[in-house]
């Protein structure tokens, strides 16, 4: 049936869990582009035929306007979903900097398509700029906290970090005092936990 | 157009709606009956809701009542609507019905889709709040989409004034890392 491979492709970012990234299927993709093609010509084939036939092809109404009829809507329907592929995954990428910060972890970034790691960073260097010219960092926590430090305990190897003036070393399992805003991407992450009580 | 990008709305026109052609059409391969590749006047296909919509609005096909409107299900909506398993049958049961219902013509689908709608929106809310994560997980299934969204609305936000009461951590690991928990080597 015609746009089965499309409705698939949508179908199959819809099924993952919300907010999630399922990996980019450029096979099934290009499979649809194709189809689009075949219709698109198909189309054309048709269109041809009532032109060769002597008719209008505006308010002609044979077999062949609505075999036309069908492949256009096909293309259209194709279109959309393409398009909502496309953009819904676009926008969870977006996302993407606000909940785990400019760098992608190997999980994710194994998800996403060539094109879609360049708008990832380019999305985010457009965002830095505008933070440097604020002086003014928007991905930190919105709640105003109760105190600048807070209790963390490291998840994975880290390895040491410098921050500030000093280096730490963030062995695993180890537990440290941090500042909010340096624990925040570590946490958002997976890699610290904060402890609290 | 302002659900162009609505993945719901494109899985819910995907529904396949029985449709008679009242005109003929040529060059489209839709109908696996037909050994060419054209469609007969009078011809009974199966074709997916987007086309079937179009081909209806240009009076090309007549368009019949899908089977999960049909007397059976009301009748098994009327007995015990909290028991039917709507998912099978549609798992966009009110979206679609919503669109098909100004189309065929059959004036019963609104009242339908509204008193199964209400039936099982109590049931939903109350299961959600108090049903242990063993039965709820079958009472899940047979829920459509917009049944399941209300109902982890609710417990999200039984867990949400539960988190606020207690107190917890504030910060959490972004959703879309999944649930994963991570790897012990």
């Amino acid at each position: 049936m015609y746009g089965r491979k499309a409705f698939q492709l949508v179908k199959e970012l819809a099924s993952g869990e919300k907010g999630q990234l399922t990996p980019y299927n450029s096979d099934l993709f290009d499979q649809v582009t194709a189809e689009c093609s075949q219709h698109h010509l198909e189309l054309q084939s048709l269109i041809r035929k009532i032109q060769e036939e002597g008719l209008d092809v505006q308010t002609t109404r044979n077999s062949e306007h609505y075999g036309s009829l069908i492949h256009h809507l096909a293309l259209v329907r194709n279109k959309r979903c393409l398009m909502a592929y496309v953009h819904n995954r676009a926008e969870i990428i977006r996302s993407l900097i606000w909940k785990v910060g400019p760098v992608l972890p190997q999980e994710i970034q194994e998800r996403l398509s060539h094109t879609e790691e360049e708008y990832f960073k380019r999305h985010s260097a457009a965002l830095q700029s505008c933070m440097s010219r604020l002086d003014l960092d928007l991905t930190v926590d919105m709640v105003p906290p109760k105190d600048p430090y807070i209790q963390v305990r490291v998840l994975d190897d880290i390895g040491v970090v410098l921050s500030d003036d000093k280096t730490t070393n963030f062995a695993r399992h180890s537990m440290h005092f941090l500042k909010r805003t340096d624990a925040e991407q570590f946490i958002s992450r997976g890699l610290m936990e904060e402890l609290t009580g | 157009m302002a659900k162009f990008y609505d993945m719901d709305d494109i899985i819910t026109d995907e529904e396949v709606v029985s449709v008679v052609f009242e005109k003929a059409a040529c060059g489209v391969g839709i109908d696996p009956s037909s050994e060419t590749d054209s469609v007969e006047v009078g011809s009974k296909v199966e074709l997916p809701f987007w086309l079937a919509h179009e081909l209806h609005l240009r009076q090309a096909v007549s368009m019949n009542v899908p089977t999960c409107f049909d007397q059976k299900t009301k009748l098994e909506i009327q007995a015990d609507s909290a028991c039917v398993d709507l998912r099978s049958r549609c798992p966009f049961f009110y979206e679609f019905g919503c669109k098909i219902a100004p189309l065929v013509g059959v004036r019963t689908i609104g009242p339908l889709l509204l008193s199964a709608f209400k039936s099982r929106y109590k049931e939903v809310l109350t299961k959600a709040h108090t049903a242990a994560f063993s039965a709820a997980s079958k009472h899940l299934t047979i829920l459509t989409k917009e049944e399941t969204n209300l109902y982890e609305a609710a417990q999200s936000s039984m867990t949400a004034f539960k988190r606020w009461r207690m107190g917890g951590p504030r910060f959490q690991r972004a959703s879309v890392l999944g649930r994963k928990r991570k790897s012990t080597n």
